[in-house]
């Protein structure tokens, strides 16, 4: 693993983490569905969407696949940075595993 | 936080609305089920025609769109997000979160019986701490969606 597939894949993963949440609040209005923000999560989650099948064509995807997990993780760290949101021993644990999951795959061929 | 989509509680008319389609097409774990599956598949049918289609010194995709797998990948997708809407209509997000978990187990196996991919000890260990540490978040971040 290299550190620029590394990068490309957390590009990838923070795409769909902001596709998703553009696409909760433009459904999630009070006046209706609001477009720009429609379009933003369409537009984020094509990128994301693109170089995930990069990737795919480069890995097995049994060896890429674990790092969505990290979309999870992403997602807590902007919750504890945007929200300051309280981080549970619970939230730890699991942020922890994942990253020492992923991090074992990585060690793992490519193939 | 009136979000409309973080309303999580089934309301009572939702629940009746439920019981009135009765068979098991309209059960909301059927479609449960069903979305998480499609998402796996999703995911196989894209690694399918992605190797087919990509060279590896690009790495933006788009040429992808050349494959029917991949049109397939992104029609599983889509059915499979309304699925899933459909079934959050009734069933509680925590059990949902914790069953979307599955994917980390059901795509590997995926990868092993139907494209014939070797996952070493090393890798299933890897996988294995991914797939607790995912059930684990699940419940927290359930929490903290609401709020993003």
């Amino acid at each position: 693993m290299t550190p620029f597939f590394f990068l490309v894949v957390v590009i990838s993963e923070c795409c769909s983490v902001a596709g998703q949440l553009f696409f909760k609040h433009a459904m999630g209005g009070s006046d209706g569905v609001g477009k720009g923000k429609l379009t933003a999560g369409i537009a984020v989650m094509a990128v994301g969407f693109f170089l995930w099948m990069g990737l795919m064509s480069k890995f097995d995807l049994s060896y890429l696949y674990p790092f969505d997990g990290l979309n999870r993780v992403l997602l807590m760290i902007g919750a504890s940075v945007i929200l300051k949101e309280k981080m549970t021993l619970n939230l730890w644990v699991g942020v922890t595993l994942i990253c020492a999951g992923v991090l074992i795959v990585s060690r793992t061929g490519a193939g | 936080m009136d979000d409309p989509v973080a309303v999580q509680i089934p309301s009572d008319e939702v629940k009746a609305q439920a019981k009135r389609r009765k068979g098991w097409f309209f059960h909301p774990y059927t479609h449960l089920l069903l979305s998480i599956v499609l998402s796996a598949v999703a995911q196989l049918c894209l690694k399918k025609g992605a190797t087919r289609t990509l060279v590896p010194e690009v790495w933006l995709g788009v040429e992808g769109l050349r494959s029917g797998w991949v049109w397939l990948a992104i029609l599983a997708m889509v059915t499979s997000l309304f699925s899933w809407l459909y079934s959050l209509r009734f069933v509680p997000l925590n059990i949902a979160y914790n069953l979307a978990g599955l994917i980390q187990v059901l795509v590997p196996l995926g990868c092993w019986l139907l494209l014939g991919e070797r996952i070493g000890l090393e890798r299933l260990c890897g996988i294995l701490l991914v797939c607790v540490g995912v059930f684990i978040v699940a419940q927290p971040l359930m929490r903290v969606e609401e709020k993003l």
